[in-house]
This record gives C-alpha cells, sequence and structure tokens, in this order.
C-alpha cells in the first residue's frame, strides 16, 4: 500500500483536471518538457515557475475536445524521452513540426505565454503595471 | 379588510415616476428625476452591482487569472454570439449576458450585445463622446430618408453641456461645425506619430480632421466629480472590469449612487419589465407590470410618469407587448412604426499599416481615449458619392514591440526577456452611418416565449447596398491616406460580422414631427400617450457616426426637465 502511493504511474495530478485524464507521471515529464522550452539560467526556468501546471490547465480547460486528443498523443508519442537530458528533451522536440504538430504548437504556445505572464517576469522582468496613472505620447529613446 | 390590505399594498407600490433600465440612460433619468424630487423607481432585469464592491476582478494582475484572461473552450462554443464581443473575457464575462440566458429570433445574422445588471452596459461600454451637429440632425431632411428629426442641435446643446459637465468628459476644443465643442476636461494627448498624421492628412486634405478622440474619462477632475465619490482617470484601460477609481462614467459609479443620495431612489433589481399598463379610461399610462426574475411573480407597480430606458432592442419588446384595446399592436403605434426603422453603425472594415520614421520615440503609460478620430467628412457640405451618408473612422499608432519566438531554449528565454521596438503600427476603423429602413425591424414571435412569459423578439435588420459601397469608399480613401502619409505594409481588413456587434443598435421607436410616421415627439414623449417618455436608443430617428451613448444622456435629462414642467402645469 505504501508503495503504490509513491508510484507516479496511478498517483493524481497535483491540479484538478476537469476534461483531460493525466497522472502524476505526465505532469513530471510536462515539468521536463517545459524546462526544455525555457530553461533555468541564473532566472528561473519554466518548471520552477509552475509552467507545466498552466500548461495542463489550459489544455484541460481551453483546448477545442479534438485538440486536447492531439495533445495528448504527442505527450504519448514522446515518452521514449522521458527522463533523458534536457538536451535529449530539446533535440526530440525541434524534430517536431512547429506548425503542424499540434502537441508541440499547444506546449510551446502555452509555455511561453505562462511564462511572458508569470508573476516573476512581471515583477522582475517585464514589469506590468496595473495603475500606470500616465500617458505620454512623446518619449524619445536615450540611446 | 382584504381591501384595505390591497389598498395599502398598492400604495406601497406606487411612486411618482418609474424608470425602466439602470444603464447609461436609465441612470441619467433617476438622477434627474430624484434630484428634482421624484419618488423614483427604477426597475433592473439583473442583478444588483454596487460601484466597487462588485467589481470581482477589477485589481487582478494577469497572473492571477486561472486562463490569463482566456475564456475556457466551453464557455466559447456555448456563447457563439457574445463570445464575438471584443471585450468578452474572463475579467468580464460577468457582466455580459450568456446567449441562453434570454434568447432570441435572427431571422437574419444579428449579434445582440447584451448587459443585464445594474449599470447595464455603461460598465463596458467604448467611453467615446461626440457631440452631434446639425450636420447630423438634418441628414434625413436633406438626403431624403427615414422622417425629419423634430429637433436641432440648438435644442440639444445645453443638455449636451449639463450631462458633459456631470459625466465628466476629455476632449480638445477643436472648433468643427460637424463635431461641436463642449464642457471639456483636458483632452488627452495624440501621440507623436498620430500628431504626424494629424498635420499630413489635415494640409493635404482640406476639410479632413484628426483630433484627440473625446471620451468620458476624468483626465483632471472637477469638484462635481469628486463630490461623486469619483478621482482622476489611472490610465489602466482596464475599464471593463469595473474602475475602482471612477476613472470613466457609469451608472455605477456615477449617476446611481447620486441619485440614492436624495433619498428618492428605489431600486429594484431582478425586476424583468413585462409590460406598461394602459389605462383606457384615463387615456394613459399608470404604471409597469414586472415579473421576478426569480420567483417568476407578477407585479404591477404604479407612478404618474414612465421613462422607458431598457436599451433599444429591449425598450421595442416592452411597447411591442403593452397590449391594450386602445393600442392593439403595441403602445402608443398608431403610426404602425413601431419596431421599424431599426439602425445600427456599420464596423465592418478595419485597415492597418506600419510606418518607419519617428522610431527614436516610443510612448509611455496607456491612453484611454485610445487615440485620435476622424470626424465625418465624406457627403459632410454637399452630396459628393454614390451613397447617402458618411463615416467617422478612429485612428491610432502604437509602437510595435516584439521579440524572436522561434526555436527553444536559452535562446528564446533571452530573446523573450529582451523585446526589440519595431516600426511603428497604425490602424483605423469604419463606423459608418447606416439608413433606417422599414424593412430593417424587430418584431414579437408569434409562439415563442421566454421563461418569464414574455414573447421572444424576432430581429430582422442587415446590411444594404448603401453599406457595401460605403465601406468599400473607407477602405480605397483610408489606404491613400495612409499611402500619401508613407505608411507600408498596408491591410485592409473586411469582417463579415453581422449588425449588433457594434453595439450601437438605434431606432424603432423613432422621434418625428408627425404622429402618423413616428412614436415620439420633439420631447421622447410617446405622441399618444403622454406620460411615458423613451430616451434610449430606440427613439433615434437617424444614427449619425458619433458613438451614440453622450446623445442618449442629453435627450434623457432633456426630457426629464421637460416632463417635471408639464407635471407642474398638470398636463401629465
Amino acid at each position: 500500500m505504501i508503495a503504490t502511493s509513491c508510484d507516479f504511474t496511478s498517483r493524481a495530478t497535483s491540479i484538478q483536471l476537469n476534461h483531460i485524464k493525466l497522472v502524476r507521471a505526465d505532469e513530471e515529464f510536462l515539468s521536463q518538457l517545459v524546462e526544455a522550452i525555457i530553461p533555468q539560467s541564473d532566472s528561473p526556468g519554466a518548471k520552477e515557475l509552475n509552467l507545466h501546471l498552466f500548461v495542463m490547465k489550459m489544455v484541460d480547460d481551453c483546448a477545442s475536445p479534438a485538440d486536447q486528443k492531439l495533445f495528448l498523443d504527442g505527450l504519448k508519442k514522446a515518452e521514449s524521452v522521458q527522463g533523458q537530458s534536457i538536451e535529449k528533451l530539446q533535440a526530440y522536440l525541434l524534430s517536431l513540426s512547429e506548425k503542424q504538430d499540434v502537441f508541440f504548437k499547444i506546449l510551446k504556445g502555452r509555455t511561453i505565454q505562462g511564462y511572458r505572464n508569470s508573476e516573476y517576469i512581471m515583477k522582475n522582468k517585464l514589469v506590468y503595471e496595473l495603475v500606470p496613472g500616465r500617458y505620454n505620447g512623446s518619449v524619445k529613446i536615450e540611446a | 379588510m382584504m381591501i384595505n390590505l390591497n389598498i395599502d399594498s398598492e400604495k406601497n407600490r406606487t411612486y411618482d415616476a418609474i424608470v425602466i433600465g439602470s444603464g447609461i440612460s436609465g441612470g441619467w433619468a433617476a438622477k434627474e428625476l430624484c434630484e428634482k424630487g421624484l419618488k423614483t423607481l427604477v426597475l433592473e432585469r439583473g442583478r444588483d452591482v454596487q460601484h466597487v464592491k462588485d467589481y470581482p476582478t477589477t485589481n487582478l494582475y494577469p497572473w492571477e487569472f486561472e486562463h490569463r484572461n482566456e475564456l475556457p473552450f466551453s464557455v466559447q462554443h456555448e456563447n457563439p454570439i457574445v463570445n464575438r464581443c471584443y471585450a468578452f473575457h474572463e475579467d468580464s464575462e460577468h457582466f455580459f449576458v450568456k446567449d441562453k440566458e434570454h434568447p432570441y429570433v435572427q431571422q437574419k445574422p444579428f449579434d445582440w450585445i447584451r448587459g443585464y445588471q445594474v449599470g447595464g452596459k455603461s460598465l463596458l461600454w467604448a467611453r467615446q463622446t461626440q457631440r452631434w451637429s446639425d450636420f447630423d440632425f438634418q441628414g434625413p431632411a436633406r438626403d431624403g430618408f427615414a422622417v425629419d428629426w423634430p429637433i436641432r442641435y440648438d435644442d440639444i446643446k445645453q443638455w449636451y453641456d449639463h450631462v458633459e459637465r456631470f459625466a465628466g468628459i476629455a476632449g480638445d476644443k477643436d472648433g468643427l461645425a460637424e463635431l461641436p465643442d463642449g464642457e471639456f476636461l483636458p483632452g488627452y494627448p495624440l501621440n507623436i506619430v498620430e500628431k504626424y498624421f494629424k498635420e499630413k492628412i489635415e494640409k493635404q486634405y482640406p476639410g479632413r480632421k484628426v483630433i484627440s478622440a473625446r471620451c468620458a474619462h476624468l483626465s483632471k477632475p472637477n469638484k462635481i466629480h469628486f463630490d461623486q465619490g469619483r478621482v482622476q482617470c489611472q490610465n489602466r484601460k482596464l475599464c471593463q472590469r469595473g474602475c475602482p477609481f471612477g476613472g470613466y462614467f457609469s451608472s455605477n459609479s456615477s449617476t446611481l449612487p447620486w441619485a440614492e443620495k436624495t433619498g428618492n431612489l428605489t431600486l429594484r433589481p431582478h425586476s424583468v419589465v413585462h409590460s406598461i399598463l394602459y389605462d383606457e379610461k384615463k387615456g394613459k399610462a399608470i404604471g409597469v407590470r414586472v415579473i421576478d426574475k426569480e420567483s417568476k411573480n407578477e407585479i404591477d407597480f404604479y407612478a404618474k410618469i414612465i421613462f422607458l430606458n431598457a436599451a433599444a432592442i429591449n425598450s421595442n419588446l416592452v411597447l411591442l407587448n403593452s397590449i391594450s384595446t386602445r393600442f392593439p399592436t403595441g403602445l402608443g403605434n398608431d403610426s404602425g412604426s413601431l419596431g421599424k426603422y431599426v439602425a445600427f453603425h456599420n464596423y465592418s472594415a478595419r485597415i492597418s499599416a506600419e510606418f518607419g520614421e519617428y522610431l527614436d520615440y516610443t510612448t509611455d503609460g496607456k491612453n484611454p481615449a485610445g487615440g485620435g478620430y476622424i470626424p465625418r467628412f465624406r457627403n459632410l457640405l454637399k452630396q459628393e458619392t454614390d451613397f447617402l451618408r458618411g463615416y467617422a473612422a478612429g485612428f491610432s499608432a502604437y509602437r510595435i514591440s516584439h521579440s524572436d519566438q522561434s526555436g527553444i531554449g536559452s535562446d528564446l528565454k533571452n530573446n523573450i526577456l529582451n523585446p526589440q521596438l519595431g516600426n511603428w503600427g497604425v490602424g483605423s476603423h469604419m463606423m459608418g452611418e447606416t439608413i433606417p429602413k422599414e424593412t430593417n425591424f424587430v418584431e414579437l414571435d408569434p409562439k415563442l416565449t421566454d421563461e418569464w412569459g414574455i414573447p421572444l423578439l424576432r430581429i430582422s435588420v442587415d446590411y444594404d447596398e448603401n453599406d457595401v459601397k460605403m465601406k468599400k469608399d473607407y477602405l480605397d480613401t483610408m489606404e491613400e491616406m495612409f499611402t500619401s502619409a508613407g505608411f507600408t505594409n498596408i491591410r485592409r481588413n473586411e469582417s463579415s460580422q453581422a449588425p449588433g456587434l457594434d453595439i450601437h443598435e438605434m431606432g424603432g421607436v423613432r422621434m418625428g414631427k408627425d404622429p402618423k410616421t413616428s412614436m415620439l415627439n420633439k420631447w421622447n414623449q410617446i405622441h399618444t400617450c403622454s406620460n411615458v417618455f423613451v430616451t434610449d436608443g430606440a427613439s433615434m430617428t437617424s444614427t449619425g457616426t458619433q458613438n451614440p451613448s453622450l446623445t442618449y444622456m442629453a435627450f434623457t435629462a432633456r426630457a426629464v426637465d421637460y416632463a417635471i414642467t408639464e407635471m407642474k402645469k398638470g398636463n401629465l
């Protein structure tokens, strides 16, 4: 009993999903994939920012049933590189067509979206102002 | 005993005035009536929305939205109509009517966008506020369509002054006969490229102007705005969420709390109006029949005067459903014009381009006005094309910021974190006048009813040949102006959007001089039922090219003033 509770292949995901079926092992794999797209450097990468959870949420709630199926199919196909080095994961993703592979298109698009709209980025890097309080229509850019 | 109870109950349901609807014009009716001492009941079919308290998303950061402001697939799929509205997102969806909530029959495609709550669409509007001029009020008479407006600019000028001072309108004094100046707060500046385009166009095309768009934002509030509890607009441009500063005008932030302070206001949400009650003996309206939205119980309320401000299409519905022996086809409909001559604004074309100069400049912060406004110049002084009337246009410029998003890994990350400034992007959209016609109409469905037992509306409104020609002229003309300004990569964009999505539907209960061809006189008063006034978009004889809300506000304040004068004379 104790062993099965640690078994990632049957454990539930850390966020509740309503439309698609994923297990904790898929979540773990997705965290590797989003990290391959936006890796950690001197600033946090996609895994630390929980963007795999964001990708899961968006596929679950905002993708059409057809796209959900294609995403899950693509995730299944990618399992051959699960747990491998970031370089191997990146090589696999780059072997997919960004235009035609719906799995890759959704994975990358949602990762970038989640990154740009993350609290970390919006507070520290590309700062978002909720209350600008000003408009200047002619600002000279200092060279 | 029973009889006494009924009398008491009826007394409790009797007011001096009833206002149907709490949106932008209903809010004004409430304010003016309450200020002048009338005990006023405002009926709103939706729920209550109190200023600030009921704006649940107003202070959320982008990352605090579960779907980063995108709506789930199921919501979009189940709401094809409202989902086409530009403002329908995760941050504002609770202020929009979902498709199934109040169905209607589309005899022709019509996107009916609605806000059923206290404040109505005044929470959601685009806040553009230009006055009409006599070029608009004289339009039908000069060009031979619809019927002549029973008023001219001089009749309404002081009421524009009145509502502008209170609502707070930012704008420049531009001195244009076709777009009269008003009681403005300081205008928002055009940016450097908008200014360039203005100078270029005004020099090259005499008669064409590019001005700062006038809008209902407190650029520099006056005492009257602070007295309402509103402060300076903070340039958030998140207005569709409701504004915690009261930076833009809405019923919720302005007219309704003002009315409440008088002690004369009773606001009743969840009140779906069934009809206006007409007394055959008295020869006038005596009250309003309401279906309680929750209990579905029928309740009658009584008043000496009634203001109908349910928003254009719903005001038509209320009158069409107000049947009596005297008015078998709808209250006041001796002319047979009720529900007909519905018109809208043609928003079906836009154009965009790039500009590769002024690259050492950018903008900072956000412009609530949205940029520039090009008043109608086409067919203004005389008929000069093979189509009637013309169009106004928006014009705005913004500095494009982009990052290379090819590939994956650390290069991608680095590119995202270091966006580069590109060319300026410029864009324009048309706002075309459409011609009210008998064949564009709304009517009651003979069989289908909604969950409150009220007939469904059938909407039969479409574009015509005039709209097609005007659209082509807009695109050709704007392309030429863009080309001569040196803009590049010009893209013409024709949308197939249905009427209604402009959210400027008007008419059906039009004003006119002749009771044989119109519903309302020059005071927005039903010709043959003198204690009912219709002062929202339904009353519009023609559409002009201006965003219409400011004109509804002015008509409303003017009609209240008249109604009270008439009441004092004992005429109502």
